[in-house]
């Protein structure tokens, strides 16, 4: 008891619970919460979870059509061992911790997502760089409490904040404006630093920054923003989902900036503009982007979004500061000088998506990978642009096929994915959804509260 | 709505038998199996008799869910795409776990409709024909068990087949018609053992890998 106090914020001695807290693949934030004594018990060997949290899909049912990995047995146990320099107190009496899955042989889970991330932040230091990474979340919000939310089937809800979506828009009604500052208060609390938050372009949507960081920091603190988002929105009787599209309407992002550091010096920064570094960074980027487009897009939902003009990016194109391409390149400051790479949406797991963007960095370093010209003109509608995959199984075969994403994320991994990839789009087809409805019944089911 | 899009109809490698059965790109796994059950239903007529002379367009949808395609006959061209877009000829509602079977009477014109159903509803081969060629068919799939053994359980008592050699054994058991169906690509695989009346031993993991090669019979993915 006294360890687990002694690591923790100190605000309050009384710990009750212990919640242990990790993503599955679907970057749904799952756990379970432990008693003290069990959790002083078991944090050195670690928790048994049973398989299945890597093995159910969104609408609770077992995957099926791949080939399991070894670990992945009878709904046998993988091991959650949490990262003490985690802990920290969610509220009074409930300490929080993040982990990792490991196997009982000590090596990692493949598809375990903050496993993963770091592996490719451990294989950039190798090279002799940092990584410092920043993400956008976005949010719809709903005036509706979650049980009216879920009586109403997540459809027809009410924008809280008023029906008229413009981005950075003040004069929003104080029921909105409450929301985000409670939000940023318990952020305060638990110790997660945020920049800005602001109106987003559609009804009810929102945008939260977080400060930047090191890349595993930023994703722990995304997944517990989120959290906080969530139960904030229970306990003021509102709703909010990070779904890609919870209305027929505008969709919302996940955009992640990325600046790499060798020395403590900004590796992307040169007068001129794109440092060597930095060509080189998209240069892998977008030749593993077709594949890494099923990472970051992870749902059916996910696609419907690429609508040239909307604001997603639709095409293989990077430029400097041209937010039409999916790669957006910031250039000529030595302390801004940063990749945006905007194909993620807000249902994306960012320990996977960190993982996919800094595999194609490493790729483009270790190529030295160069980049094709930068599209200065507008890369929507364009007739010449290679087009991103638009449907989850396009982007699931780029990625199988995809041997740089193979060898930096592993086969099992990828094995593993893909194939949860093709059981979703079956799913959706023969178990309910409309392929031909702006936004089907099902999907509204199956994303609105997860991930 | 990118799931929506309709892609050019693509010929397959080979004409079945002479007719020329076409689905779109990145086909839904409705097109898949129809395109697939029209292959079928033309080979088991060893021609294309079924479709000579024959035009028209018509609608296919689910009963239960909101599946729908549509078949396009044209000079001895069969084309099927996602979704219904145009006035169709004639609209079929089936049962997609139950062998593509009309719920309900087809609305609108009667050869048109009598050839559809005919198309739909190919003869379901021997259930060791099936195994066979199923085995043939999942032999691709990674992490397949070595030995697929079939019991059929028929009014002539048990009988079985072992296919493949090796270690890892997979068995599935049923009736003989249901497996034919299964291994066939005409019935759903993890639908049939809903049912009860199949039963299957081996690891969860070989459950996993038979899913995949049932659809690869039914669905060809």
């Amino acid at each position: 008891m006294s360890e687990i106090t002694a690591t923790a914020t100190d605000r309050d001695a009384a710990v009750h619970t212990v919640r242990l807290e990790a993503t599955n693949h679907d970057g749904s934030f799952l756990g379970k919460n432990v008693a003290p004594k069990k959790f002083a018990a078991s944090a050195e060997s670690g928790f048994a979870f049973a398989d299945l949290l890597f093995g159910l899909d969104l609408g609770n049912d077992p995957t099926f059509g791949f080939a399991y990995p070894d670990w992945r047995g009878h709904l046998a146990d993988v091991q959650f061992r949490p990262d003490m320099s985690t802990l920290m107190q969610w509220e009074p009496g409930l300490q929080s911790v993040i982990g990792d899955y490991w196997q009982t042989d000590g090596t990692p889970v493949g598809t375990c997502p903050r496993n993963l991330a770091r592996k490719l932040v451990d294989r950039l230091a190798t090279r002799g760089f940092t990584a410092t990474v920043a993400v956008e979340i976005e949010a719809t919000l709903f005036q509706e409490s979650i049980h009216e939310a879920r009586a109403k089937g997540y459809r027809d809800l009410t924008p809280l904040g008023g029906s008229a979506g413009t981005a950075y828009h003040l004069a929003k009604s104080k029921d909105w404006v409450d929301y985000m500052s409670a939000v940023a208060r318990r952020l305060e609390e638990i110790g997660i630093e945020w920049e800005a938050w602001s109106d987003e372009d559609a009804a009810g949507q929102v945008e939260l920054n977080l400060v930047p960081g090191d890349p595993i920091s930023v994703c722990d603190a995304w997944a517990r923003a989120r959290q906080v988002m969530r139960e904030v929105a229970f306990e003021l009787g509102h709703t909010v989902t990070f779904m890609a599209k919870p209305t027929a309407g505008y969709g919302q992002a996940s955009h992640v900036n990325l600046s790499l550091q060798r020395d403590g010096v900004n590796a992307f920064y040169a007068e001129d503009g794109p440092s060597p570094t930095m060509r080189h960074a998209i240069g892998g980027l977008l030749a593993t982007i077709q594949g890494a487009t099923s990472i970051v897009l992870p749902q059916i939902t996910s696609y419907r979004r690429l609508v040239d003009l909307s604001g997603p990016p639709t095409t293989v194109t990077w430029g400097i500061s041209n937010k039409t391409t999916a790669v957006r390149a910031v250039c000529g400051h030595p302390a801004y000088s940063r990749l945006e790479y905007r194909v993620p949406g807000a249902d994306a797991n960012l320990y996977l998506a960190v993982a996919a963007i800094l595999a194609g960095v490493i790729a483009g370093l270790d190529g030295a990978i160069e980049p094709p010209e930068p599209v200065s003109d507008m890369a929507w509608c364009a007739p010449d642009l290679e087009r991103l995959p638009n449907t989850i199984t396009k982007a699931a075969a780029a990625l199988e096929a995809d041997p740089i994403l193979r060898e930096q994320l592993g086969d099992e991994f990828v094995d593993y994915w893909v194939g949860t990839r093709r059981w979703e789009w079956m799913q959706f087809h023969t178990a309910g959804g409309d392929p031909c409805a702006e936004l089907s019944e099902w999907e509204s089911t199956r994303y609105f509260e997860f991930p | 709505m990118t799931e929506t899009t309709i892609g050019h109809a693509t010929c397959e490698a080979d004409a079945v038998d002479g007719v020329d059965i076409r689905i779109e790109d990145d086909a839904s796994p409705i097109v898949r199996l129809i395109g697939r059950t029209i292959a079928d239903s033309v080979r088991a007529h060893r021609a294309d008799a079924v479709v000579a002379g024959v035009e028209g367009i018509v609608a296919v949808r689910s009963h239960d869910t909101p599946q729908a395609a549509t078949i396009s006959i044209s000079n001895g061209v069969v084309a099927v795409s996602s979704g219904v877009f145009i006035s169709p000829d004639v609209t079929l509602t089936v049962d997609l776990n139950a062998r593509l079977a009309p719920v309900g009477e087809p609305a609108g014109e009667g050869d048109l409709a009598a050839t559809s159903l005919a198309l739909l509803s190919p003869p379901l081969p021997d259930w060791q024909v099936a195994a066979e060629t199923f085995w043939a068919a999942a032999r691709s799939v990674p992490g397949i068990p070595d030995v697929l053994v079939a019991v059929a359980d028929g009014p002539d008592g048990l009988d079985q087949l072992v296919v493949g050699e090796g270690e890892t054994h997979y068995v599935i058991a049923g009736p003989p018609e249901l497996l034919a169906g299964i291994f066939s690509g005409a019935d759903d695989l993890i639908a049939a053992l809903s049912t009860g009346l199949i039963g299957v031993r081996g690891t969860l993991s070989q459950l996993s890998v038979l899913v995949a090669a049932s659809w690869k019979v039914r669905y060809d993915v």
